[in-house]
């Protein structure tokens, strides 16, 4: 299970071997919402996105 | 045969619909689709996908990918018409009405002046709807004129031009619960009540799932309602009136199911990949 840094308070983030890009993590630590994405051929966290206007079904 | 899943934000459904492609030895194309560029006119085809799933929680996304990849000769499921139409309320309510789908008493008004004679046509309480909009937000009911007035205060200070198109409909009152039926290109695999103590029964204010048993003409209408539509996989919502009719309230194209699931223990991900295959093959 790689580890991944958090963008907000730099504390390490478990993440699933199977996890995919767009897959939300909450940072335990810090209450982060963060989003997985592959940034440059490796794997990263950002700020997950906030739920816009036109977000549904 | 190879499967393309267009998503912006991996959930349960989109978990679901990968395991489901994977299981039944299918390949799968993923595509994030923050992360992508289009060039319109280039001659990217999808010559190696058979079909996409269109995943995107974002409206404006689902409509845009999907454009594109049509525009490319590839077929989305749902198509670009029956997204646009589904994510139009006023779209929807009069694609159904024309085809003789029974839904609520709706008009569609203009002005502040218009909405208050549409809803004293209609009779209080009526419910005001943003045209474009889900997960139940930003619906609204007025048991008064003084309360439609309050409402129609708050739209008209709202910047999105689609807030001074008035959707006004009749407020159907529930049996505690409304239906969420899911459509698969012409068949009705499953249901659910969503059961609430509010108005609004949304599954994602806090409505409880739970099984639905729908009747034969409950079926029949989801099926005229998605036929409608255009066909594909959608989810339809059920007004059940205390008259005992039923009406067709919603219906949306990019649909979730992760509480149907759970609560009917149904393969609702499995439904919806072998029945495409099987359709789009055909």
């Amino acid at each position: 299970m790689p580890e991944l840094k958090c963008p907000v308070c730099f504390g390490a983030v478990k993440i699933p071997d199977d996890a995919l890009d767009g897959e939300l993590f909450e940072h335990e630590e810090c209450g982060a919402q963060l989003e997985l994405v592959t940034s440059n051929g490796s794997k990263t966290l950002r700020l997950a996105e906030e739920v816009g206007e036109d977000w549904g079904e | 045969m190879i499967i393309g899943l267009v998503y912006d934000l991996l959930r349960h459904e989109e978990r679901m619909l990968i395991e489901a492609i994977r299981s039944r030895g299918q390949g799968l194309r993923l595509v994030f689709i923050p992360e992508k560029i289009d060039f319109l006119g280039s001659d990217s085809r999808g010559d190696d996908v058979d079909f996409v799933f269109q995943r995107c929680v974002s409206h404006y996304r689902a409509l845009a990918t999907t454009a594109i990849l049509e525009s490319q000769g590839i077929r989305v499921v749902n198509s670009y018409e029956t997204i646009r139409d589904s994510g139009d309320k006023l779209v929807t309510t009069a694609r159904l009405a024309s085809r003789g789908v029974k839904v609520p008493r709706t008009a569609i008004a203009y002005s502040r002046e218009g909405a208050l004679m549409a809803a004293r046509e209609i009779g209080y309480p009526v419910v005001i709807k943003p045209i474009m909009g889900s997960w139940g937000r930003m619906i609204a009911r007025a048991k008064s004129e003084d309360d439609l007035l309050d409402i129609m205060d708050y739209r008209e200070a709202m910047s999105s031009p689609h807030f001074k198109i008035h959707y006004i409909q009749q407020y159907v009152e529930k049996p505690g619960r409304d239906i969420r039926a899911f459509y698969v290109w012409g068949e009705v695999p499953t249901a659910i009540y969503r059961i609430s103590q509010r108005w609004k029964t949304n599954t994602a204010l806090g409505g409880k799932a739970a099984p639905a048993n729908l009747t034969e003409e409950q079926v029949d209408l989801v099926i005229r309602a998605g036929d409608a539509m255009g066909g594909g996989v959608l989810g339809i919502d059920l007004l059940e009136t205390r008259e005992g009719e039923t009406l067709v309230s919603e219906v949306n194209a990019v649909v979730e199911f992760r509480n149907t699931v759970q609560v009917t223990g149904y393969d609702l991900a499995g439904k919806i990949v072998e029945e495409t295959i099987r359709v789009l093959r055909s």
